[in-house]
């Protein structure tokens, strides 16, 4: 505050010539000295909070660093366990008449590379296992398993149910991998035979070949080149109904699931803006035969855990759910190994994580609404966040679709 | 004002602490790192739509840069992992942007590959979305009779369709849409890579 210093004997009238203004010492208020202290102390603890943050973050990563060798070392059995036995049954007897016993087979006592060879191409067609034959569809495990990773588990079922001692190397999946790269399932025992090893002895043939036989035009016109605004759906989908990001795989999804979303984007009921446009521009018997190349497509998985997800949760929920959150198993209904089941229960094997995620957030968000009686929305509500992603990583895990006779056409 | 030097000196120090803090500093520490492993540089057509992408000033209401699932659902979006320094190595100035009144662009390309899409989408975002608030760019395409061999026509539903005519892409579309198919950062970033992690929490996130 400025004051007028008077001095003593000022003249009545003219301007005071001794006139000095000057500024009065006054303290800092005590508030301005609160809001810097308070401002100091909320620095420092942004500043260690911050500091803790950056530490959990990299202790994380070293976790991770560490734990993908380990993952990688998971010994045959552990991979036979998670893999195989849910099919194959964990003493590997099979179930009768539907699923082929390993133990006392002779595909998994005949040369390492019947073994090798099936992992790694699946079987779609009859096999002859010990004088009973089974119509065999068993997935390809080349695009979600490494090659030491299929070496320790095919070791692993020669040695315990095949009876030989000898080890197979990753070198020579490797070798096994590149003999037969780029072709899909074996069709049958009696292909196997033919071109692997004879001694597997005589096998159930499967009959003529088919594959490729879907070659309707008008539909391939659809998928690559597209028409109007229903743009090519392999501009999205991939040239191999793949998918990618939250772009769902296709290929091997149900044709009567297809379908449905199909008309379902058309009215509403599942809300996409983009899949509205293009199926609007499509017939219904351009849906159809949409839906037939699609289900009878086989693509190897390009899906992997990306949403940080806990995968043992994930298979957790997915084998056996969690009745404490009113949780069923997804495969209860999706099918074993989520292969899903025709017509209504889409596969869910290798399917894409963002999707799946953004699927079961939309469940719940109102955005997908076209599940019977209600029952995904259910499941999607009672499903935490981190349980959302732990299931969707985990089913990115498992290998694709196998091959589906019925259909063959 | 009888303290002009101290008061002159003060303000700079500030200065030059903000400077080192918020400028130098982090320049030390993202100067050294390499590429991530799987990016690659763009490609000149890429390079000349980015320069459409900066001066249509996309950057104000699009952000390239996910964030990690502590902070936000990015990766449920669909929009990919948390961004680190490397994966901005060959962009020069960055588009990192600020603003998310549309959706993060970073792994656009991953998310919405087709190109017929993108001329539909950025000619009239109405013609898919009726709720979009994203600006349509008629001046990146022109309206012609008859589509010469080798244009790009964009497909449009009928409403949206100039009668009797086809509406196609000028060059700086297809090298905006050239542009956007490029961002696609969905490889992996190696665990070392430099990156936000002031948002970390202990255990799960959230």
């Amino acid at each position: 505050m400025i004051r007028r210093k008077r001095t003593q004997a000022a003249p009545p009238d003219g301007p005071e010539e001794t006139f000095e203004p000057y500024e009065e010492f006054r303290r800092i208020p005590l508030p301005v000295y609160w809001i810097a202290i308070a401002l100091a102390i909320w620095g420092a603890v942004t500043l260690w909070d911050n500091a803790q943050a950056v530490g959990v973050g990299r202790q994380e990563r070293a976790e991770q660093i560490e734990e993908t060798p380990a993952a990688a070392l998971n010994s045959g059995a552990q991979i036979f366990e998670a893999r195989c036995s849910t099919c194959h049954q964990p003493n590997a007897v099979g179930v009768r008449s539907a699923i082929p016993p390993l133990a006392g087979s002779r595909f998994v006592a005949a040369d390492p590379a019947v073994v090798v060879q099936i992992l790694l191409h699946g079987i779609d067609g009859p096999i002859d296992v010990g004088g009973r034959t089974f119509d065999a569809h068993m997935p390809s495990f080349a695009s979600v398993l490494s090659d030491a990773e299929l070496a320790r588990v095919a070791t692993h079922v020669r040695q315990t149910w095949g009876g030989d001692r000898q080890e197979i190397t990753a070198a020579f999946v490797r070798v096994q991998r590149a003999r037969f790269a780029g072709r899909g399932a074996w069709r049958g025992g009696e292909e196997l035979a033919r071109v692997v090893d004879p001694a597997l002895g005589p096998q159930p043939s499967a009959g003529p070949a088919v594959i490729s036989a879907f070659a309707d035009p008008a539909v391939l016109r659809l998928v690559n080149q597209g028409r109007g605004e229903a743009w090519a759906c392999s501009s999205c989908h991939g040239a191999a109904g793949q998918g990618g990001a939250n772009i769902p795989r296709l290929a091997g999804l149900p044709e009567g699931y297809i379908v449905k979303q199909l008309q379902d984007y058309v009215t509403g009921r599942r809300r996409n803006e983009s899949m509205q446009t293009v199926a609007g521009a499509l017939t219904d018997a351009e849906r159809r035969g949409l839906a037939r190349y699609y289900s009878g497509l086989r693509a190897p998985s390009t899906a992997k855990p990306e949403l940080g997800g806990d995968v043992s949760r994930g298979e957790q929920l997915a084998l056996y759910g969690d009745w404490s959150r009113n949780l069923p198993a997804c495969f209860s209904c999706h099918g074993p190994s989520g292969f899903g089941v025709a017509p209504g229960f889409p596969s869910l094997a290798a399917q894409h994580p963002a999707y799946t995620a953004s699927q079961l957030a939309a469940w719940v968000g109102g955005g997908r609404n076209n599940s019977d009686v209600q029952l995904m929305n259910e499941v999607a509500r009672n499903l935490s966040d981190a349980d959302r992603r732990a299931v969707a990583d985990y089913l990115a895990t498992l290998p694709p679709v196998p091959a589906v006779t019925q259909e063959r056409r | 004002m009888n303290r002009v030097i101290p008061l002159g000196i003060l303000a700079l120090a500030i200065l030059a602490f903000a400077t080192l803090m918020l400028v130098i500093l982090p320049g030390i520490q993202i100067r050294t790192e390499a590429p991530t492993p799987g990016l690659r540089p763009y490609s000149e057509a890429e390079l000349r739509g980015r320069a459409v992408y900066v001066s249509e000033g996309c950057v104000y209401c699009h952000s390239q840069q996910p964030r990690s699932l502590d902070q936000a659902p990015d990766g449920e979006r669909g929009w990919g992992r948390a961004s680190v320094a490397s994966d901005y190595f060959y962009d020069q100035p960055h588009q990192l942007g600020t603003m998310r009144t549309g959706p993060d662009l970073q792994n656009v390309g991953a998310r919405l590959p087709s190109e017929a899409w993108h001329m539909t989408h950025l000619y009239q975002p109405r013609a898919l979305y009726d709720w979009s608030v994203m600006p349509a760019y008629p001046y990146l395409f022109e309206v012609k009779d008859k589509a010469a061999p080798g244009d790009v026509v964009v497909a449009l539903p009928e409403r949206y369709a100039p009668e009797g005519k086809v509406v196609v892409a000028k060059p700086r579309a297809r090298d905006l849409v050239a542009y956007l198919r490029s961002l696609d950062r969905t490889f992996p970033a190696p665990p070392t890579a430099v990156r936000d992690d002031g948002y970390s929490e202990q255990g799960e996130p959230r």
